[in-house]
């Protein structure tokens, strides 16, 4: 790689007494990206994001930002800015002295007629012009959200650190809130990390999403990537929704493997790792790569249990026969009256891609202990 | 060895809990001290004006169970309380209180629940007009003889021809001194002020009250220790102001001062000087030869007293000489009453703290009713407080 | 309408005992003491006559009010965001248990602690001689901290324990040293409560007499010794009324000018007094 790593993590380690935290991370972002740490709460994702504000010091490795070592460097001194989770903007400070709260710790003193006029421009960034003089509490959600935005991009940081930004916000919001914040990403040209524990946001958002899960990377790619390629069975579960059949290896062929499913289909599938004859597997089937048809030929035949209808999609569950109850969604082309009733007949089959099969590993329940620790210090 | 290893080590764990059970029976110093915690007084006193509580006036002729006496602190021997309910079956509540003016103003607010009190000689005549104080019915007071008691005593009592009040000690004021640090002899109230200013500085002590301390400072000038002529005080309030910066405490509660050795002399009364002198021989009573105060503590019973029976009988068991002669001993006042002075040993009567020598008494003036309740000396007193 | 218990409560300890103190301050001294009928505003006229108290008074009550802040916060700050959470509970016991003890029994403690046979001893045990601390200006000061520590710590320990963490993080995290952090955030985040513990406090010292009396040798008037040597001494109940309904007054300025200040300083967060 050419251009320094705004942020790099090399093998990171951060215990909290005997409970691991995060183990052994080796992570490296790109300048001028927006990159998502997503993950189960608990899986680390907010501790590594506090070991680059500064507000906690790994147990082992080190954390560089553009290229500088941060250790024994406190928050005050590291040019990132948080957006806090729920905020955290003074109450007592009105909304343009929390803005230029930033400015003003600035050393050498920036002149207040400067830090009146980039206060200004950054409330106008993020359209509260004419909020200034408002009291916090007089604000609405999105509005506050707004304003911790504007409070930590006025002071120019390499990386902006946003801690679960958008879990206070209602639905619609939120997605409102989602557009506007790639938009800045993209105008202001600086990092963005984002943590969230929401796989929708995550992949609409940024550029590059690292699943982490019980302390450890598990996966880092662009959102296709890890939509399309996960790699393993707990991306595959976590990112997206799917079909996850339990199968056994019945044979190879080429780069394929024949998994055996419960009811003795056989099907052919991709593979992440070396995969032995009569081995326990997941084979994931996402719903929308599945097709439904009165006539399809498929491996499947199952009866419609319900239905939800989305508008440009429609959301099946299927009951097949010593399988279980599969999820397939189906484009609505309309006029063609394509839409299967509950309780009607289908038969399924495969409409793009071929299933990923995944050999079936035990959680080793790490996720649950860092999960409580992790409240505690947030 | 064995014995000195702790002179000169801080207050003891064993002195310290003594000293806090003092303050427990409330014997902070005589007359001031509980006005620091009296301030429920205000409440009695609003609680008459409202007319919350009942004043009660009650009065059967059995002697009940209980009743309450309001009396000074460490005034009494507890046994003597003891076995006047082994007697009589009646269970006292002993009220004890830092000054007269406190007990006063309990008393005039009403329900004070007394049956039996101890005011000092010069209040007599206040209660008296006040009309909150019982003329006695000798009658029921057979152990009482007016004959044996030395009348420079007891006339305080009786007013018009009416006693309303018998005597149950007497005492004088003058000062106690440390004599290893101050080394100088002295007898008069003039070198008491002199020292004040000079080897005594910061080390002497004055009473928190108006009536010894002004009296006291009157007599510095040899004026009488009542006076209430204007540029007689005036004198005195100058020499109390000029003496003010050098006291170490304006503060009836002197005792614990003068033992831990910060206060090197100190107004005194008697019991207190005979107390320390005890203790710590090194510790005189001084009576100035100019004069100053002598005083008398009488037995009343209140108007509104709510079990008379029972406060007529008390009083008449503490005439009896065998009982006072045990109060005697047990607060170290002199007695007023010759068959009591019969019984007492030797070294006590030879006491000179107790029983100074004629021509010291001969000076001496009991404080008046006047002095007490005088405007003019209390406003004198908190510019001298205040200074 | 029915009177609330709470209301029946206010005026019999309250309304009532300040109308009766009201009615005594326009009243006269019997001769013998104590309270006659008048309407005279005489008691009124005469207050400048304890001016003298109400300067030292004036004086004492914030000095000692500051002073006792001074030592609280720290502690407050320590037991709030420092303390160990399984040491807190302990620490605040710690804090408070002293309080159960009357504050008499506290103050005459140090009399004996700071008397000749107490700390001065050590000191001439160590070849200090002749060292005198109690009647000291320095012993009334500590008497008063101590004593009314407690009361300053728990109003300033309640606001910083309600201080949201994340804002001190927020400053750091915008480049504010843990000195402009403390100034600009926890401060003034904390600020109510130090209003509250400071006029709680203040208002206590302007009735103080006891410590004064004590550790100062009571060679230091205050207008709670005045007004105790009225009512309790020469017996002058209007004149010692009228500088109760005075003092009074004066309470009432110094909680409102507190909650005003707070107010402003810390946004829209009211000091709750009572």
């Amino acid at each position: 790689m050419t251009a320094v790593p705004d942020i790099e993590f090399r093998g990171v380690t951060k215990r909290y007494g005997a409970v691991t935290a995060v183990s052994g991370i080796d992570l490296a972002v790109p300048p001028s990206a927006f990159v998502a740490l997503l993950g189960p709460s608990g899986c680390g994702k907010t501790t590594c994001l506090r070991m680059i504000g500064g507000f906690e010091q790994p147990s082992e490795g080190q954390v560089f930002i553009r290229g500088q070592d941060m250790a024994g460097t406190p928050p005050y001194r590291r040019p990132v800015n948080m957006v806090f989770q729920q905020y955290a903007l003074f109450p007592h400070l009105d909304v343009e002295d929390n803005v230029a709260y930033g400015l003003r710790q600035a050393r050498p003193r920036l002149s207040a007629r400067e830090i009146a006029s980039r206060a200004g421009e950054a409330l106008e960034m993020v359209r509260l012009a004419g909020y200034g003089r408002r009291k916090i509490h007089e604000l609405s959600g999105g509005q506050q959200q707004r304003v911790a935005l504007a409070r930590a991009l006025v002071n120019k940081p390499a990386v902006l650190l946003l801690d679960e930004p958008l879990a206070a916000l209602d639905k619609k919001l939120r997605t409102d809130m989602q557009i506007e914040l790639q938009n800045l990403q993209r105008e202001i040209g600086i990092t963005f990390v984002l943590v969230t524990h929401d796989q929708e946001e995550a992949l609409s958002m940024s550029d590059f999403v690292c699943v982490m899960n019980g302390g450890r990377i598990v996966q880092l790619g662009q959102p296709s990537e890890i939509y399309d390629e996960p790699a393993d069975l707990f991306v595959a579960d976590f990112v997206g929704k799917t079909n996850l059949l339990s199968g056994t290896v019945a044979g190879h062929s080429g780069d394929l493997v024949e998994v055996a499913l419960a009811d003795g289909t056989v099907i052919a599938a991709r593979k992440r790792t070396a995969l032995r004859q009569g081995e326990a597997v997941s084979v994931s089937l996402r719903p929308e790569s599945l097709s439904l048809g009165a006539r399809t030929s498929g491996p499947f035949k199952g009866i419609v249990r319900n239905r939800i209808f989305l508008g440009s999609t429609a959301e099946y569950a299927i009951e097949v026969q010593g399988i279980g109850t599969l999820l397939a969604k189906a484009d609505h082309l309309i006029g063609h009256g394509n839409l299967f009733k509950p309780g009607e007949p289908v038969a399924i089959g495969f409409a793009s891609g071929t299933p990923l099969a995944f050999a079936e590993t035990k959680n080793n329940g790490a996720n649950q202990r860092v999960e409580k620790h992790v409240e505690i210090i947030s | 060895m064995s014995k000195s290893y702790r002179d000169g080590l801080p207050i003891s764990p064993e002195n310290f809990v003594d000293q806090l059970m003092r303050l427990k029976r409330g014997s902070i110093g005589r007359r001031d001290f509980l006005g620091l915690t009296g301030l429920g007084i205000a409440t009695a006193v609003m609680a008459r004006e409202i007319g919350i509580m009942p004043t009660s006036a009650f009065a059967a002729e059995s002697l009940g169970d209980r009743m309450s006496i309001a009396t000074w602190p460490n005034y009494h021997d507890p046994a003597t309380f003891e076995n006047f309910k082994k007697d009589t079956g009646v269970a006292v509540e002993v009220n004890v209180f830092g000054s007269n003016e406190e007990m006063l103003a309990k008393l005039q607010a009403g329900a004070s629940g007394w049956s039996l009190f101890v005011p000092t000689n010069y209040t007599i005549s206040t209660y008296k007009k006040l009309g909150i104080i019982e003329p006695l019915e000798m009658a029921r007071l057979p152990n009482f003889d007016g004959s044996q008691e030395d009348p420079r005593f007891t006339g305080e009592g009786t007013i018009e021809g009416v006693t309303y009040a018998v005597p149950k000690n007497w005492g004088t004021t003058g000062f106690a001194v440390n004599t290893k640090k101050l080394t100088k002899p002295m007898t008069s109230w003039k070198e008491f002020w002199d020292t004040a200013m000079a080897e005594g500085d910061s080390r002497t002590m004055v009473h928190d009250y108006q009536l010894t301390t002004i009296g006291n400072a009157l007599k510095y000038y040899g004026y009488s220790f009542n006076s209430l002529k204007p540029d007689e005080l005036a004198k005195a309030e100058e020499l109390l102001l000029k003496v003010k910066p050098h006291l170490f405490a304006v503060s009836s509660d002197y005792q614990p001062g003068m033992r831990a050795g910060d206060a090197w002399m100190t107004m005194c009364w008697t019991n207190d000087g005979a107390q320390l002198h005890r203790d710590i021989p090194e510790i005189a009573y001084v009576l100035g030869k100019e004069g100053g105060e002598i005083w008398t503590d009488f037995y009343a019973i209140p108007k509104d007293a709510p079990n008379k029976p029972a406060g007529y009988a008390l009083l008449n068991y503490l005439m009896n000489p065998q009982v006072a002669v045990k109060e005697h001993l047990a607060n170290g006042a002199p007695s007023t009453d010759a068959r009591v002075n019969k019984l007492l040993p030797k070294e006590v009567l030879d006491n000179p703290i107790l029983y100074p020598a004629a021509d010291l008494l001969t000076p001496l003036e009991f404080g008046a009713a006047a002095t007490l309740t005088d405007p003019g000396r209390a406003e004198l007193m908190a510019r001298f407080k205040s200074a | 309408m029915l009177l609330g218990p709470a209301t029946a409560w206010l005026v019999v300890f309250l309304v009532l005992p300040f109308i009766a103190i009201a009615v005594f301050s326009v009243g006269e001294r019997a001769p013998e003491g104590g309270y006659q009928a008048a309407f005279t505003f005489a008691q009124y006229a005469n207050l400048p006559a304890r001016a003298t108290a109400f300067w030292n008074t004036m004086v004492l009550a914030p000095v000692g009010a500051l002073a006792c802040l001074l030592v609280a916060y720290p502690v407050a700050y320590y037991l709030a965001l420092r303390a160990p959470q399984r040491w807190r509970l302990i620490l605040l016991a710690l804090v408070v248990i002293p309080f159960w003890t009357s504050l008499l029994m506290r103050t005459y403690a140090w009399m004996y602690v700071l008397g000749g046979r107490g700390i001065p001893a050590l000191l001439a045990y160590i070849g200090f001689e002749d060292i005198r601390l109690i009647n000291t200006p320095g012993a009334v000061l500590l008497g008063i901290v101590y004593g009314y520590l407690p009361l300053m710590i728990l109003p300033i320990y309640v606001s910083l324990e309600r201080l949201d963490r994340r804002l001190l993080e927020a400053s750091a995290d915008l480049g504010a040293t843990p000195l402009s952090t403390f100034l600009g955030v926890t401060l003034k985040l904390s600020l109510p409560g130090v209003m509250t513990g400071f006029s709680l406090v203040m208002i206590l010292l302007l009735g103080e007499y006891l410590i004064p009396t004590l550790l100062g040798g009571g060679k230091v008037f205050f207008i709670g010794n005045g007004l105790v040597d009225l009512f309790l001494q020469s017996r002058n109940w209007p004149f010692g009324s009228a500088i109760a309904i005075t003092l009074v007054l004066v309470s009432v300025v110094v909680l409102i000018a507190a909650n005003r200040i707070s107010t402003r300083v810390s946004g829209a967060r009211r000091v709750d007094l009572i």
